[in-house]
């Protein structure tokens, strides 16, 4: 007979940040009885997971099952909708391109994009068609969230969310106060072994040991506990992934806008996330820069800057210590990656959850989804460095064996291979391939495919296109009469 | 299935030959498959029922295994789900939980697929996100009807057939590739691309490539087949197919709108061919329609499915036993990849070859440690055959899903290939292999509330069902209906 497991007493999350409290949050509401407790531990700059200001649809999600109120994250932690990454200079030359989010494209249009944009694409043509209803939406500056469980014309757009870090935490430590979570200000100054990998307890300095079942690390690149573990091994990156220093400028005047940018420029790449607060901009480089240089292509005042070596725990799950975020895996800011994949591995130790008894062949199958979804992480940053014009910046280097083969299939072919546990899904790689500067092939079929059928798709996607355009409000105003709205009810 | 595809989805890219003797005859048993298939029939713009009816077809739920796990226990794996996921725990930690306290019913009561099948009840699923959606179907079809209707198909969308037996390949000498068929009457049949679909005599991928045959007897060491058709033995015609577990392998029902299929797949290690054709007159429910017929063939897959300028599709590629109904799929899984790697403009790429043999490789290697686990998961001790795979060693990619499952009630999850969640519950419960222990949250909730949720779905799958025509009259329905549109 099935017995159920025993549940935990209690869990220890090391790190405070925005990643260390949802952490909290999602095992305290998963398991109501136990324990839950985290530990505030110093803050890292090179948490990006925790210093994050915007993640991906899947992250709505998460907050939807935890019961984070997405309207609270407009009103009260400076939220704000994305709904398109605007990719130039990846191409050289060339017009860039635009990635949205989601997989709702009709397949004979997008045969129809590389018919019109792919082989035969001229240097010097103009910009590829719009090739999402949110790319039509974000030109127009016309977007509110659709309303959800009732279909509209716009209900097929996928968007992410920016926020304030610091009110967007503040949000989250409410709710977990309010769900009994305790919290420790200290630094951990040592593990207790217990028994076989697992350890006991960890020692808060100056505050004794306290002890649990098990222990989440989110305490970004240092790994405090899983990196302390004698069977900690790290897997380097640094050969297919070149960004080694990055620097972080102070918050520019706000932006109210449906886009964020990725540019690469002559020294390194530039990130740019619109905020209500502040537009946040962030520069990736192969080698230190000189401060002023920094400062000229950030277009500011340097804050900070981090110092890199990309990689990921071999396996993030030892004994009972799982690693989530920085502490897994570490890597470029380059698009919101970190956000995404600590919260998609949250998501599968709650799927996972074990009992106080932790089965090895449960902490395997952890291992083997988690490392393939840092593997994929891996795959699609690797992607950015494979054109022309990232190598002549980050060098030339030889390509993740993976990423060749994509990049052939959707050169040739127009297509990409499947593969588990990615952060994109195929239509989001297919524009990210066509935004780095790489043209689609032609499917087999699409060579002998019926003009009627493309012509036919392209009509329909015009049709709603415009139905969208006329449905969504623009985007300033609903967003003034949002907050507007929270102000008087107070 | 494979000129059709080719032609049908890729028209104008290659003229497509189609080479075959009617000397040669088809494999002339029931053939169930799996809800892929209607896609395939879909795309090719074929309408159900006139098909249906041209391969004298019937719809089916799952397949009912009956005596594996242990004499006179049976249970269904259906084409749906078994309950619906609670607070993010999967609905069978709950309906462990609830079988701790003696409170659950079995599991397959709580699945639509299931209900309605055993009602031999049928209708197709609906579009939406209700309960009336949680399945899918398949059909059970006549393979000698389905052959020629392909075939007429195909030759109706300009494939060119060649009657004549494969005498002689001609292959190029530096490239190794084939060139051209010499037909027993001197023809010859030049092409860019070769499909093999020569069942097990594979001339061109086996005989002509010599690609290597990586056996997998000592897993599922059924060798051989003895079929034989009878008549309906009642009314009742069956969505479901029949797997009936026996001494020395297990027997097919599959029932069909004029017949019943049946089958003893055996090993010919444990019992002689002779002894299985009684087994199978014995056990038939009908009156036989002929005498029984021996099939032999040998569980495994070649190293490479496409070599040179050769693909082999279906049996020429490799084999699994037809007890989960999956070589169709095998073969309809090779055509759709084959499609998407189609060469273009005249030249094999090397890499397109190895994205397609991984892709095949994947799917084959999966779908036989699911086989593999029927075998396995069973107290029978009732034969030297059964005692074999109760005992064997399994291969580690099997051995690591069974110990998760186990320990924690878990289940390897993937997206690619073919079996998911639902279908390995369906054999792990079914054949009483349960876990020592489930989720912890399933413990949650207070064992009386849990009843109260559990039977609420149960009545409405209940309710569901008897709001479904019967399978005959839904059969006799969707004849009329295309009789008018004619």
């Amino acid at each position: 007979m099935s017995l159920p497991r025993e549940p935990m007493r209690r869990v220890v999350v090391a790190g405070g940040g925005q990643l260390g409290v949802i952490a909290a949050i999602a095992l305290r509401r998963a398991l109501p009885a136990t324990e839950v407790v985290v530990i505030g531990t110093p803050p890292s700059p090179a948490a990006f997971a925790d210093t994050s200001v915007t993640a991906m649809p899947f992250t709505n999600k998460l907050h939807d099952r935890l019961g984070i109120d997405e309207e609270h994250i407009v009103t009260r932690a400076g939220g704000s909708y994305r709904l398109v990454t605007r990719y130039a200079g990846w191409d050289g030359e060339g017009p860039g391109g635009v990635v949205a989010y989601g997989e709702a494209l009709d397949p004979a249009l997008k045969t129809a994009f590389a018919r019109d944009w792919g082989a035969v694409r001229l240097p010097g043509a103009g910009a590829p068609p719009a090739g999402s209803l949110a790319e039509v939406l974000a030109a127009a500056g016309r977007f509110a969230p659709p309303p959800p469980g009732e279909p509209t014309p716009i209900s097929s757009v996928d968007y992410a969310l920016r926020w304030n870090p610091a009110a967007y935490r503040a949000l989250l430590i409410a709710q977990a106060e309010a769900l009994g979570i305790g919290y420790v200000q200290g630094t951990i100054d040592r593990l207790e072994p217990g028994e076989g990998d697992a350890i006991r307890a960890i020692g808060i300095a100056g505050q004794g040991m306290i002890e649990a079942d098990l222990f989440l690390d989110c305490s970004g690149p240092q790994a405090s506990l899983l990196a302390a573990h004698p069977r900690f091994a790290f897997t380097d990156w640094s050969a297919t992934l070149p960004t080694r220093h990055v620097y972080l400028a102070a918050p520019a005047a706000p932006v109210l806008a449906l886009e964020d940018r990725l540019t690469l420029t002559r020294a390194g790449w530039v990130s740019e996330v619109a905020g209500l607060d502040g537009l946040y901009r962030m520069l990736g480089t192969p080698a230190p820069l000189p401060r002023a240089e920094v400062e000229a292509l950030l277009g500011g005042r340097a804050m900070g800057a981090v110092a890199l070596t990309p990689g990921r725990a071999e396996a993030p799950w030892i004994g009972n210590i799982v690693a989530l975020g920085d502490a897994a895996a570490r890597f470029e800011p380059l698009g919101p990656l970190h956000l995404d994949l600590a919260h998609r591995q949250l998501a599968l130790l709650i799927e996972m959850l074990p009992g106080r008894d932790i089965a090895p062949l449960e902490r395997d199958e952890y291992n083997r989804r988690s490392v393939l979804m840092m593997e994929g992480v891996h795959e699609v940053l690797a992607m950015h460095f494979a054109g022309p014009a990232a190598q002549a910046v980050f060098g030339a280097r030889d390509l993740l064996g993976r990423v060749a083969a994509v990049i052939d299939q959707f050169a040739r072919r127009g297509r990409i291979p499947f593969r588990e546990e990615l952060p994109l899904l195929g239509q989001e790689q297919f524009a990210l391939l066509v935004a780095l500067g790489w043209s689609p092939g032609l499917p087999p079929a699409a060579h002998a495919a019926d003009a009627a059928i493309e012509a036919r798709a392209r009509a329909a996607f015009e049709a709603e296109a415009q139905a969208a355009l006329a449905f969504a409000p623009p985007y300033d105003q609903w967003l003034a009469r949002a907050l507007q709205a929270k102000a008087s009810s107070g | 299935m494979t000129a059709a595809g080719v032609a049908k989805l890729l028209p104008g890219i290659a003229s497509v030959q189609l080479v075959e003797s009617e000397e040669i005859g088809i494999v002339g048993v029931g053939e169930a498959t799996l809800p892929h298939i209607r896609g395939f029939v879909e795309k090719l713009g074929i309408d159900e029922a006139a098909f249906m009816k041209a391969t004298h077809a019937t719809y089916k739920l799952g397949i009912d295994f009956r005596d594996f796990g242990r004499i006179g226990e049976s249970y269904i794996h259906p084409f749906g789900s078994f309950g619906e996921e609670v607070a993010g725990v999967g609905f069978h930690h709950w309906w462990l939980e609830l079988s701790r306290h003696g409170m659950a019913r079995e599991i397959g009561d709580y699945s639509l697929a299931v209900a309605a099948a055993k009602a031999n009840r049928f209708r197709p699923p609906a579009q939406d996100d209700s309960l009336a959606s949680t399945y899918g179907y398949a059909y059970q079809f006549d393979a000698t009807l389905f052959g020629p209707f392909m075939r007429d198909f195909a030759r109706g969308i300009g494939v060119e057939r060649h009657e004549g037996r494969v005498v002689s390949v001609e292959r190029d000498g530096p490239s190794g590739n084939v060139t051209a068929l010499i037909l027993a009457d001197g023809r010859r049949i030049e092409g860019d691309l070769f499909v093999d679909c020569s069942g097990f005599r594979s001339i061109l991928l086996g005989q002509e490539l010599g690609e290597e045959w990586e056996d997998w007897t000592h897993w599922l060491p059924c060798d051989r087949a003895a079929a034989m058709p009878c008549t309906h033995a009642t009314q009742d015609l069956r969505p479901y197919t029949t797997a009936t577990a026996m001494p020395a392998g297990w027997r097919w029902q599959i029932p069909l709108q004029h017949r019943m299929g049946n089958g003893y797949v055996f090993s010919s290690a444990h019992i002689t061919e002779e002894q299985a054709c009684e087994a199978i007159i014995a056990a038939a429910e009908g009156t036989p329609l002929a005498d029984p017929r021996i099939l032999k063939f040998r569980p495994g897959r070649r190293s490479r499915s496409w070599s040179h300028n050769v693909v082999g599709v279906g049996l020429a590629s490799g084999f699994l036993e037809p007890l989960e109904s999956t070589s169709i799929y095998l073969a309809q899984m090779a055509i759709t990849y084959l499609i998407e790697l189609f060469p273009v403009g005249g030249t094999i790429d090397p890499r397109d070859r190895d994205e397609f043999n991984r892709l095949v490789d994947m799917e084959y290697d999966r779908v036989r440690d699911f086989l593999i686990l029927h075998y396995h998961a069973t107290t029978r001790d009732d034969s030297e055959f059964w005692n074999h795979v109760r005992t064997m060693q399994v291969p580690d990619s099997l051995a690591g899903k069974l110990e998760l499952w186990r320990r924690a009630g878990r289940i390897e999850k993937y997206s690619d290939g073919l079996f998911y969640d639902a279908s390995w519950i369906a054999v792990y419960v079914g054949q009483g292999m349960m876990p020592e222990a489930h989720d912890p949250r399933a413990a949650m909730i207070a064992p009386d509330a849990l009843v109260r949720a559990t039977e609420r779905l149960r009545m409405a799958v209940t309710g569901e069902v008897a709001t479904m025509p019967g399978h005959r009259d839904y059969l006799m329905r969707e004849a009329a209906r295309l009789a008018e549109a004619a």
